[in-house]
């Protein structure tokens, strides 16, 4: 599934979490898509440390309840081992890493669109919007011109 | 450190009120000394001797009226403050928020006040005794502490007219000036209709005094004594009951 | 089971003659959780905080904090052994000083952290010899904070903190209760900065003239509150959308604008089978449930 931060991710840069509370998706989800991607562009390596939740908790400044959920989420989903007393370490497993693949030739897709939606005359805000609406709610959108 | 903190609140006015009774204790001693010829200058007139001890324990009598005023104003100030004064000030949030019952902060405000009321009543008698005897004029021990006795013994139900009336209101200037009203009130009218019971009378010796020698001669006027304090503990349990019921 | 909850009220009333401050509250607030308090000036946050502490008597109902009873006086006092709570006014003594005030505080607590307490003087730069009554007031803000911070209570409450307190100190303040919060300590505390609460908070409840209106986690909304805005060429009535979820409906000439806690497919769907022209959803921050909430009342 498609991160729904892409807007964002085009400022992230390792370990730099941005989480926004306003849009519209729970904390957790978006700290769990983001340590994904992460993951899968190879920012965060296998074997690698995160940061405990107390840490990332008051760098991010947000309730270490998010940061415990996504955690425990992700080693729910088996991206994440939480070691009693040392913290959470990733394991990526080997076909994880074609996703990387993958989401390279998205952004790429996405781009040539963003272009295409450009050339039409629409302007970024409302490009934006279109995503997050269809993102937001993925059943057919009603919109005659 | 709750008592810590009921010095602090109470450090200025006790020991102002301390120097002032003290000093003037003594300044009026040595003027005692003075007038009734019992210093160790020449005196200008032909007294006897028996004559000057009797003058000067009068002089002595007159003291104790005034040290009676000074220290009756000294223990109204400090029995203010309390929880309603917070109250009014803001910070009884965070007193009341101390894991302490409301019983607690005042039993510890009421003993400070108490412990300072006794040393208000004690030092400058003290300090009258010391200058005494350095001028080779003893002064009996007795009399001393039959005067300290009356003083705070008696006296103490000011005090907790002070703490009852703190604890009713919060203003600044309008709660010691109710519980003056309300002491020189007492005064007139028991002196009008009830003279036994006045307790200022009971306090500066009155009933006590000899005229002649102007000695405190007579027995120590305990049920006088007994009487007051009974009435001040009544008084300061009627404060912790406001103070329990108050919302803050 | 009462250890869920640190903050347990039932039908919790006061009464001033015939103004009722708080109404039949029934709050419930869970255990190492950050829960925040929002609501309009008067609405009954500090009554109801001020009754849990003790400091005021209910009219009616009952409460339990760390699972004693906040009307039994002793009961009440055991439990302030392991509350730390700073009132909205920040209260401090201020013929003390910095130095002598926390060594007060300090004396009256098991819980005291001497090194959290080094750490805070030093950040907030506070001058140990200096009168209480002579600080400024963002100063005597973290004082008061300080003397809170410095302790690891169960319960944490605090009435309006970031008030008096500059930007850099509210983000101070956060990290400080985000810090707190994963040392186990469960924190309560009522705040009008809409934008801190969204960040932090794991919980809310909304409170307007004394009634709780609203009682919900804060990724629960975030997951489930939309606006929909949708426009159509012949306006249907307003009741037609009067969907289980929706909580208010407001229409201005072809468009009509839709909140909805939960349920909000349902709205779209009816929007579609009523030919709307366009349908947008958008999500909802946390400053418009709060307005959305409390208008409607």
């Amino acid at each position: 599934m498609l991160s729904r931060c892409i807007f964002t991710l085009i400022q992230l840069t390792v370990m730099f979490f941005k989480l926004n509370p306003i849009a519209g998706q729970p904390l957790y989800l978006q700290l769990m898509q983001q340590i994904r991607h992460a993951t899968e562009t190879g920012a965060l390596q296998d074997g690698e440390q995160l940061p405990g939740i107390r840490t990332l908790a008051e760098k991010l400044v947000v309730s270490p309840n998010t940061i415990a959920k996504a955690y425990s989420e992700l080693e729910h989903e088996g991206l994440l081992e939480l070691r009693q007393g040392s913290g959470a370490f990733v394991c990526v497993k080997r076909r994880i890493r074609s996703l990387a693949d993958s989401v390279l030739v998205a952004r790429r897709r996405i781009r040539d669109l963003i272009d295409r939606l450009r050339d039409d005359g629409l302007v970024d805000e409302e490009i934006r919007r279109a995503f997050e609406a269809e993102l937001l709610f993925p059943a057919e959108v009603a919109s005659k011109r | 450190m709750l008592w810590y903190k009921a010095w602090l609140e109470t450090r200025s006015r006790f020991l102002v009120s301390l120097g002032t009774l003290t000093i003037f204790s003594s300044i009026f001693f040595h003027h005692a000394l003075y007038i009734s010829c019992l210093n160790t200058l020449p005196c200008p007139e032909k007294i006897s001797h028996s004559e000057r001890i009797s003058e000067f324990h009068r002089l002595l009598f007159i003291n104790q009226q005034y040290v009676v005023i000074m220290w009756i104003l000294s223990v109204v100030l400090l029995g203010m403050g309390g929880m309603v004064r917070e109250k009014a000030l803001g910070t009884s949030s965070l007193t009341l928020s101390l894991p302490v019952s409301r019983a607690r902060l005042m039993r510890v405000r009421v003993a400070t006040g108490i412990f300072q009321a006794i040393a208000l009543g004690v030092v400058p008698w003290l300090a009258v005794l010391i200058i005494s005897s350095r001028a080779r004029m003893p002064i009996s021990v007795a009399q001393v502490g039959f005067y300290i006795l009356l003083l705070v013994g008696g006296g103490l139900i000011y005090f907790a007219m002070a703490v009852l009336v703190s604890s009713l209101v919060s203003g600044e200037y309008t709660a010691p000036a109710l519980a003056f009203g309300a002491i020189l009130m007492g005064a007139m009218l028991f002196d009008n209709w009830l003279r036994r019971f006045n307790v200022w009378r009971l306090v500066t010796g009155d009933f006590s005094v000899d005229r002649n020698t102007f000695l405190l001669s007579k027995h120590l006027p305990w049920p006088g004594i007994l009487g007051s304090l009974c009435a001040a503990a009544l008084m300061l349990l009627a404060s912790a009951v406001a103070v329990q019921k108050k919302e803050f | 089971m009462t250890n869920q909850f640190v903050i347990l009220t039932h039908q919790l009333t006061k009464s001033y003659g015939h103004c009722k401050a708080v109404r039949g509250l029934d709050l419930s607030i869970g255990r190492n959780r950050i829960t925040a308090f929002l609501g309009r000036n008067g609405a009954g946050k500090s009554t109801t905080i001020k009754m849990l502490l003790g400091l005021i008597r209910p009219t009616a109902g009952s409460g339990e904090v760390l699972g004693r009873q906040i009307t039994d006086a002793e009961q009440n006092r055991e439990m302030r052994k392991r509350v730390a709570y700073v009132a909205e006014d920040k209260p401090l003594y201020g013929y003390m000083t910095v130095e002598q005030i926390i060594n007060f505080a300090r004396s009256f607590y098991s819980d005291w952290r001497i090194d959290v307490e080094r750490k805070l003087l030093l950040d907030f730069e506070l001058p140990a010899n200096r009168k209480v009554k002579s600080l400024s007031k963002g100063m005597r803000t973290k004082l008061a904070l300080l003397l809170a911070f410095a302790r690891r209570p169960d319960l944490l409450i605090l009435d309006e903190p970031s008030e008096g307190l500059d930007p850099v100190g509210i983000e101070y303040l956060l990290r400080t209760l985000v810090s707190c919060s994963a040392e186990g300590v469960s924190i309560f505390f009522s705040s009008h900065q809409i934008a801190e609460v969204e960040r932090v908070a794991d919980h809310i409840c909304i409170l307007e003239k004394g009634s709780l209106l609203m009682d919900a986690s804060v990724e629960q909304l975030r997951q489930s509150y939309r606006r929909i805005d949708i426009v159509f060429s012949a306006l249907p009535p307003e009741h037609d959308f009067r969907i289980s979820g929706v909580e208010s409906v407001k229409t201005d000439g072809h468009q009509m604008r839709v909140f909805a806690s939960r349920n909000a497919e349902a709205v779209v769907e009816r929007a579609q089978e009523l030919s709307a022209v366009s349908v947008e959803i958008a999500p909802v921050g946390l400053r418009d449930v709060f307005l959305e909430t409390v208008g409607e009342n």
